[in-house]
Formats: C-alpha cells, structure tokens, sequence
C-alpha cells in the first residue's frame, strides 16, 4: 500500500491589526493638536481694575502717547489714525509703527503709557492693527480707552 | 498501514492583553483631548490678523473664553457668547446690574484667590462698542488678564 504525502493545507497570513490602529490614533490625535497650535495667537494687556479699594486708573492726564482711531467710510469699513491729537496718518498702520518706532528711538522707555482710542463704531480689526503696532515697537504699557 | 500521528491538541487559548491595555489607552487620551477643546467652546469667528500676536498655551492658566460672533441682523454688531450661551452685555443700567457682569463676578469669586484670564474671540468685523463693554464687564469683576485671540498673517486667507 502506498503511503499518501499530503500536500500542507494553505496557511493563511493575516497582518497585525492592533499595531496599525494604534498609529492611526497616534496620527489622529497629532493632526488635531497641529491646527489649534499653530493658526491663533495672543496679543495680551491688563485691564484697569476698577473694583475694590485700589482701583487701578486708566491713562488720561499723564504724558503717555495717544492712538486715537475714527471709522470712516460707508458703515465704518475703513479708519483714520491721529496720533498724539496732532499727527493725522490716514489710515497707514504702517505709519503708525514707524512714528512709534520713532519714538522709541528717542529714547522713550518700553513702559511709556500708551493709549489706544478707538470710536465706538470702529471694527476690531483696526483696534487689534493698532495694538500690532504699539508691541512690535516694543512698548509694553498699552491701554484702551473705554466709555467712562 | 501507516500510522497518522494526530498532534494531541487542547493548549489553552488566551487573550493577548498588551494591544488591547495600549488601545484603551489611545482612546482615553484621545477622548481627554475632545473634551478639553469641548470646554473653550470656541465659536466660529474671523479673527483679526495680528503679527505680534505670541503663542501661549492657554492651559496653564485659568480661563473664561468670551466670544463676541456677528450679529447677522447687523453690520457690524457682535452677540457676546460664552460657553455657547448668548449673553448680554448691556450696561446701560449700570455695569455691575449687566447678566455679563455678574457672571464674571460670580466666576472669580468661585475661582478663590486663583487668578482669571479673559481670552476674547472676536470677530475682526465687529464695531468697538462690544469689546468696550466687554473689557467695562471684566474691569468690574476685577479680572485683570485680558488676551486677544488673532490669526496669523499667512493664515489669513
């Protein structure tokens, strides 16, 4: 009787499963984080407290720089920038941190106050251009004026 | 005849525990992660571009996220919303009879002696008005640290 070979039966190879999903959240988790880390900044100051029995004032009557900004234009789309009540820069933010800038090289000191006062109507973009302007020229006391 | 030796079977069959511990891992991590985004409640907003603008990780102080969205009945008036909730910021009876006021006056009395951060997201098209009052709101309250949310340029468009 002859004795039968048989052949070995397929073997079926199937890859790890669990390595691969665990990169695939590694990978997920990581391209979440990216996008909220790296799109938005912060610009920062401190608010006048006016609260308790030390309130701290905001800059009015002191010698400080004032950046006063009007809207202008059909529903205040555009702004006009006067500096220190004097200086009308039209609307060149540009402007605005090279007289700053200016100033700075003058030898005022980072803490010098300086006010921003923008109109009521005028869009946040332009508040948040001005405050731009006043950090990247090094100056570190910067207010808002508010409705008193 | 030949003898067909039959392997004698009945190993016992277990669980590799090391993925499945390192899986529920991932997902609690992950997880984590959705529900601290859940709590800054950000609204979707344009923010305005800012070069200056630093990079700081929000997490290591404590915070109240205010966002002030478009009003679309207006051209440039803002809904002032914090955790998803609208909230009035009208001071016209006063700024410490304001429902914004209050509420940061309660938040930082809760909050003990740790110190509150005011992180705005507002939309770049809104008039000053809304921000002023804002600001007017935390002043009251006693919050001191105020922090603009803004986008980079290269982000901007």
């Amino acid at each position: 009787m002859r004795a039968t070979s048989r052949k070995p039966g397929k073997v079926k190879i199937q890859p790890p499963m669990t390595p691969m999903i665990d990169v695939i959240f590694q990978l997920l988790i990581f391209f979440m984080l990216m996008p909220t880390q790296t799109s938005e900044g912060y610009l920062t100051t401190n608010l006048p407290r006016n609260e308790g029995p030390n309130p701290k004032p905001q800059i009015i009557d002191r010698d400080r720089i004032k950046i006063e900004l009007v809207e202008e234009g059909a529903e205040n789309q555009s702004v006009t920038i006067v500096l220190n009540d004097t200086l009308v820069l039209g609307s060149s933010f540009d402007g605005l941190e090279a007289a700053l800038k200016g100033y700075r090289a003058q030898g005022l000191p980072p803490d010098y106050p300086v006010l921003i006062a923008p109109g009521m109507a005028v869009r946040h973009k332009w508040v948040v251009r001005a405050f731009d302007a006043a950090v990247l020229s090094r100056f570190t006391n910067i207010q808002f004026a508010v409705p008193g | 005849m030949a003898r067909v030796a039959k392997s004698r079977g009945g190993g016992d069959v277990g669980f590799n525990m090391t993925p499945m511990i390192d899986i529920i891992f991932n997902l609690l991590i992950f997880f984590m992660l959705i529900s601290q985004f859940e709590q800054l409640k950000i609204e979707p907003v344009t923010l305005p571009v800012s070069r200056a603008a630093e990079a700081k990780d929000p997490r290591e102080y404590v915070n109240i996220v205010i966002n002030i969205v478009k009003d679309p009945s207006s051209s440039y008036g803002g809904i002032v919303k914090i955790m998803s909730e609208v909230v009035s910021s009208d001071i016209s009876r006063g700024i410490e009879n304001s429902e914004l006021a209050q509420l940061l006056i309660r938040k930082k009395e809760t909050k003990g002696k740790r110190e509150l951060n005011v992180i705005l997201r507002a939309d770049e098209d809104i008039a000053y008005e809304d921000v002023a009052r804002v600001m007017l709101c935390a002043g009251r309250a006693g919050i001191e640290g105020w922090w603009i949310t803004t986008t980079k340029p290269d982000k901007a468009l």
